[in-house]
């Protein structure tokens, strides 16, 4: 067994003392990170790989410390969404719609629980797919060209009416908006500025992190004034944190689906972490059918994203390691980290440095391990937030929003953004336009004009060029379908049920 | 969340015990991480450090926007006297402000410390590709432009896809418009859409790819340097296919206008010994660079004529008007 | 007017204006076959349509907040914009605790509680941000640091 060898290869490497210790610290540092608004994977990562050197830790090390606050991010990004109705980072965005609902109900610390397990599921399965398959998957990517990466993206936004809102025309506002607002900056084919309006702040687009922490931590403190807090979770009477084993049987089925849709995800360069949750969300709300309660606080809402997106945080290692192309943000500061250590990555990595593809898996299923030992106790801590008080929680909430966004960019033009996305936010939600479209819009608009573009351009401007394999066709019937059948299967049946606590909203 | 944070603090004091912020040297990369200037921070910061030229960890800073804009605003405009600065560049940075694309920004409003390693451009194409040598992909361009489309990491009109351009220029083919290109984001993604058939050519530099050479999965057809490069003797200059186009990226480093000469020698004399250190060779070495080493004022007039030069080449070619 | 006729309203007007702002892109000399404009072209396209469809089929009103509340949202918006625009000059320590302070009380009208929370986040925030995470904060102005 050349696998187990080679595994044993990077647990020598990696297991010791001293990394376990690097290890706990790190997946405790990234769970913190990841929670709070604006700071995610990306920029957590980004913020410690100076410290790393700092300590004079070696690649080992360092490597194990950073995979901790990585995956430890990825984990963390939950909390917030579940507690606050605030996403930590972009792909913990899907989590909210059922997270928060449930936190609502008083069963946060279920909540909580189960994304934790559902987070481990997905990393663990993403991070087998990659021991057994990686070099194998990697040759996926060069399947996918620019037609095939436009009707991925056709089928992502086809998907969308599902989500939220009663009135589907809500929902295409939403999703225009926030393409509307990805067309902002230099135009990628031709470097010609558009809706610039001759400002250089503008030129290279809305930072989607300004948006998501505008539209969702802002808009939040909006609610609250106008609430004082009535009808939020904070203070809420808690059920006792206990494990929920009907809901982790209940929601295996949800798990697994999850972390077999974002780890595919994951592998595409051009997709990410974001479709993967988003995608296995809206697959798990089509399985359910009548039976779910998608919106309203239903379990498999929140098990199978979270499974999705450390699924595809897992598969967006496959890419970076083997091509050297980073699918995400993540894997870009992952990638820097390797080249600082002087590896580049490049088909040949496997072969060249055994050690240290071999010593990143390993501290990956030690971090994997090291966070679900650490998050079901945790789980106690995290639901005490929704005790402290509104007027404290709020202020500290919104202030780590505008340091956040302040250390990301160093720019106040971004922080008056953010509050201008704040109020849009309040009005979206006041009229029940859903927000998550805008940020999908956002996240993908560009990358799916620039696909369109470069498809046109490859086939001299023939359209057909769009349907060309079987992959683009299989992905546009999927859209066409994802599309159509809400529509008819909303004549069939009645009206979803209306919201629990619709007068909360 | 207040708790947890301050539970937080007391594990982390334990690692960043050695940290000290106070006037840490900084390095501006003007890209997202994993890119040719976060390489170029990282590693001459990591050096910086490493051979004791600056007291403290190098801080880098990723600053991206409007290809580098944002960052050489920034600089020219609020951290202008700033000593403690250094800015990761490159031959994109020139050929943007050659082509006027920083809002009006010039070469002028920074000084250029030096660079320490070339990154030679090259033209790959697919392991299965019908084209052999240079020749073969300029001829079969010559008689049908549209049967070839290149990829490359810059978008439209940035120093990628100059270098097709360039070499269609001095084979006598001037209809610019009609070579097709696509920009995408890095060399890495190129060369993806390379080796999946879904574009013809690859234009790129050479540490970007040397994994995908070494394994064979693509095929080299030209390396822009006058000679042929020590690690990859077998990839023909396009020189020597007769097709006379140099085009190296530089890697280096400029500094705000405003510091005191004795501040901007100290960088030069800084960059010089990095550049003269064996852990930098044996890092361009790695990642498949020439060594390419102008510091100082020499450095300064070279990038005075490169600016001019692709200004008119830009023109030429018809990628500005 | 319902709500949802007048957001219609006002997403076929920013929708229009968007439209007519693409029609101005430049286009560059080297451009390819679908150019810069044709997709934000559709996006507006799309953008009309599903405004004229919620002109049509607009929901029920939803409930908005009374006179005093929207003192509370304006001072609430009115610091947090002053707040992004001082934390530059002014640094982080000043400017953080008055703006939470002022956030805190207008979610719960008690001057000491307000108080106590904007010293107490603004000091938290800037020992975790600075020696935790070890972000580069300036705690006070540049010109009393001297």
């Amino acid at each position: 067994m050349e696998i187990l060898s080679n595994l044993a290869l990077g647990f020598s490497v990696a297991l010791n003392p001293f990394t376990l210790f690097l290890a706990v610290v790190g997946c405790f540092l990234g769970t913190i990170i990841g929670a709070l608004p604006g700071l995610g994977p990306s920029n957590g990562v980004a913020i410690l790989i100076p410290l790393a050197f700092t300590m004079g830790l070696d690649a080992t090390s360092a490597l194990v410390l950073l995979t901790s606050v990585y995956y430890g991010a990825m984990y963390g990004g939950r909390i917030s969404s579940i507690l606050l109705n605030i996403p930590g980072d972009e792909p913990a965005l899907m989590t909210t719609l059922d997270g928060y609902p449930m936190a609502r109900q008083g069963r946060a610390g279920d909540a909580l629980v189960i994304s934790g397990v559902a987070s481990f599921v997905g990393a663990m399965l993403a991070t087998i797919g990659l021991v057994i398959f990686a070099p194998m998957l990697a040759r996926i990517a060069y399947k996918f060209g620019p037609a095939e990466y436009f009707a991925l993206y056709l089928l992502a936004f086809a998907t969308l009416g599902g989500v939220g809102s009663k009135n589907q025309a809500k929902a295409v506002i939403a999703t225009c908006i926030g393409l509307g607002i990805a067309m902002i900056g230099l135009d990628n084919s031709t470097g010609m500025p558009r809706f610039t309006y001759g400002n250089l702040h503008m030129m290279d687009g809305i930072d989607f992190l300004v948006a998501i922490v505008g539209l969702f931590a802002i808009t939040e403190v909006f609610f609250f004034i106008e609430t004082h807090g009535k009808g939020s979770a904070i203070g809420v009477k808690l059920e006792k944190v206990t494990i929920p084993i009907k809901d982790l049987i209940f929601t295996s089925g949800a798990m697994l689906r999850g972390s077999g849709i974002g780890f595919i995800a994951g592998i595409l360069p051009g997709a990410g972490a974001s479709l993967g949750s988003f995608l296995a969300y809206m697959a798990e709300k089509s399985v359910a059918g009548k039976s779910g309660r998608f919106g309203q606080g239903d379990p498999r809402g929140i098990a199978a994203p979270e499974a999705g997106n450390n699924a595809a945080a897992g598969g967006a290692l496959i890419p970076m390691l083997t091509l050297g192309v980073p699918g995400s943000g993540t894997t870009a500061v992952l990638l820097a980290l390797l080249m600082t250590l002087n590896i580049t990555p490049g088909p040949t990595l496997f072969k060249d440095n055994p050690e240290v593809v071999w010593g990143l898996i390993a501290s990956l299923l030690i971090a994997n391990v090291v966070l679900l030992i650490m998050n079901i106790p945790m789980v106690k801590i995290f639901v005490k937030v929704l005790m402290v008080p509104a007027w404290v929680l709020l202020p500290g909430v919104t202030m780590i929003s505008f340091v956040g966004i302040y250390s990301l960019t160093g720019s106040y033009f971004d922080l008056v953004l953010m509050v201008a996305f704040g109020v849009m936010g309040y009005f979206l939600r006041k009229l029940d336009i859903p927000t998550v479209p805008v940020i999908l819009g956002i996240l993908l608009g560009n990358k799916m004009e620039d696909n369109l573009r470069n498809a046109m351009v490859v086939s001299n401007g023939d359209w057909t060029y769009l349907f060309s394999s079987g992959i683009a066709i299989g992905l546009w019937t999927a859209a066409i379908l994802g599309f159509v059948a809400p529509i008819f299967l909303r004549r069939f049946l009645k009206r979803p049920p209306q919201p629990l606590d619709a007068e909360a909203d | 969340m207040r708790m947890t944070l301050l539970k937080a603090l007391g594990t982390s004091a334990l690692i960043s015990l050695g940290a000290t912020t106070a006037m840490a040297t900084e390095c501006i990369a003007p890209a997202d991480a994993g890119g040719g200037w976060d390489f170029t921070c990282r590693q001459i910061g990591k050096l910086l450090y490493d051979l004791k030229l600056v007291p403290n960890p190098v801080q880098v800073t990723n600053m991206a926007g409007a290809g580098g804009g944002l960052a050489y605003a920034n600089v020219v405009n609020e951290r202008n006297t700033d000593a403690d600065l250094i800015v990761a560049a490159s031959s994109a940075t020139t050929t943007r402000l050659a082509q006027n694309a920083y809002g009006g920004a010039t070469a002028d409003q920074v000084r250029w410390v030096g660079t320490i390693g070339g990154d030679p451009g090259v033209i790959v194409v697919a392991k299965d590709s019908p084209f052999q040598t240079l020749s073969d992909l300029v001829e079969a361009i010559k008689a049908d432009p549209s049967k070839v489309t290149f990829a490359g990491g810059s978008a439209a009109g940035g120093f990628d896809h100059l270098k097709p351009l360039m070499i269609m220029k001095v084979a006598g083919f001037t209809d610019a418009r009609s070579v097709k290109y696509i920009g995408l984001n890095g060399g890495a993604e190129a060369i993806t859409q390379t080796i999946g058939g879904f574009t013809q050519a690859m234009t790129g530099d050479i540490s970007e790819i040397t994994g995908f050479i070494r394994s064979g999965d693509v095929r080299a057809l030209a390396i822009l340097t006058p000679e042929r490069v020590a690690g990859f003797e077998d990839i023909p200059t396009a020189k020597e296919q007769g097709y006379d186009v140099v085009v190296v990226n530089w890697r280096g480093l400029y500094v705000p206008k405003g510091i005191s000469d004795d501040a901007f020698n100290a960088w030069a004399t800084k960059l010089q010994a990095v550049a003269d250190s064996a852990e930098w060779k044996a890092v361009m070495e790695a990642n498949g660079l020439a060594p390419f080493t102008l510091v100082g004022a020499d450095f300064q007039g070279w990038i005075d004529g490169v600016v001019a030069d692709t200004t008119v080449l830009s023109r030429e070619i018809g990628v500005i008007q | 007017m319902s709500s949802d006729r007048i957001f219609g309203l006002v997403v076929l007007g920013v929708a229009l204006a968007y439209i007519a702002s693409a029609l101005q892109i430049q286009t560059s000399f080297l451009s390819d076959p679908v150019g810069p404009k044709v997709f934000p072209l559709m996006i507006g396209g799309v953008a009309v349509l599903a405004a004229l469809v919620l002109l049509l089929t607009p929901d029920e009103n939803p409930e908005w907040p009374k006179g005093a509340t929207w003192l509370h949202l304006v001072i609430a918006l009115v610091v947090l914009i002053a707040y992004a625009y001082s934390l530059r000059p002014m640094g982080f320590l000043v400017p953080t605790a008055i703006a939470a302070g002022v956030v805190s009380y207008q979610i719960s009208p008690n001057l000491k509680t307000a108080a106590l929370t904007g010293i107490g986040l603004s000091a938290g925030l800037f020992a975790i941000f600075k020696y935790a995470l070890g972000l580069g904060l300036i705690a006070l102005p540049r010109a009393m640091m001297g």
